[in-house]
């Protein structure tokens, strides 16, 4: 009994970690750009914005409000300078709601701007 | 005195098959989660000035004006299919890559029309692309 109760027990753990996997990665569905060019190192001090189906900002999955987002660009601003911005918005997402964004970098004079997309699905 | 010498030869000899048992199960594990990431692409923009007083459009020569709408896709104030888009662009862009575009967006149009178009403009190589939303 005691291989057949390791096996088991690893399988139970190893689908714990993987559903919990999927879960985080499900939230955006970037838009597909077969075209688009391909950047191999983006810049260490890239920031990269997430805008989700329903227009919610978050930053390394913490979802912000519209003011709190603007706040935390500020006080990187000030402290470093300019960085590039790159916006990963669900295919979904209505442009109002990546405008938000957009606006908010521009109000700190950032000026360019990336947009994520999927150039080639893996899987 | 036995005993202990027992113990001895136990600890001495390493037992293969559990352990061999385990890095399979190691290995599984591994295959089955290394996710390949998918190839991302960027796509550039520059956005101009939210500020409506700054007259952007005067410093252009050569302008072209692609409308976004939550159904369809508006060139030069003509609606346009994705393919009709594509086949215009690629027209003009063969005149001059130098061409700027302006990518105006409605506020209810879906982020994935805005990267088609900036797809499009990728793959005939015009880089000079501005969003302004409206």
């Amino acid at each position: 009994m005691t291989p057949m109760i390791d096996v088991v027990f690893q399988l139970i753990i190893f689908f714990i970690v993987t559903i919990k996997m999927e879960e985080e990665k499900k939230d955006i569905e970037l838009a597909k750009a077969k075209d688009g060019p391909v950047i191999e190192r983006m810049a260490p001090t890239t920031m990269v914005v997430e805008v989700d189906k329903n227009g919610w900002i978050s930053i390394h999955g913490a979802q912000l409000s519209r003011s709190k987002f603007a706040k935390i660009m500020q006080g990187r601003t000030k402290r470093y300078g300019q960085f590039p911005v790159l916006i990963r918005a669900d295919r979904r997402a209505e442009h109002k709601d990546v405008r938000a964004v957009m606006d908010i970098c521009s109000g700190l004079n950032i000026w360019r701007i990336n947009f994520a997309a999927i150039k080639q699905e893996v899987s | 005195m036995r005993k202990r010498k027992r113990r001895e030869t136990d600890a001495a000899q390493l037992e293969m098959t559990p352990m061999i048992d385990v890095v399979f199960q190691l290995l599984i594990f591994f295959i089955v989660t290394l996710k390949q990431e998918d190839i991302l692409s960027h796509l550039d923009v520059s956005r101009p000035s939210p500020d409506p007083d700054t007259p952007v459009e005067q410093d252009f020569k050569d302008l072209l004006t692609i409308t976004v709408h939550r159904y369809g896709y508006m060139l030069k104030g003509k609606v346009r299919t994705v393919n009709q888009l594509e086949r215009d662009l690629t027209r003009l862009a063969g005149f001059s890559k130098d061409l700027s575009v302006i990518i105006r967006c409605t506020g209810d149009s879906q982020h994935e029309r805005l990267v088609k178009v900036l797809n499009i403009c990728a793959k005939v190589g015009l880089k000079k692309l501005s969003v302004f939303s409206m």
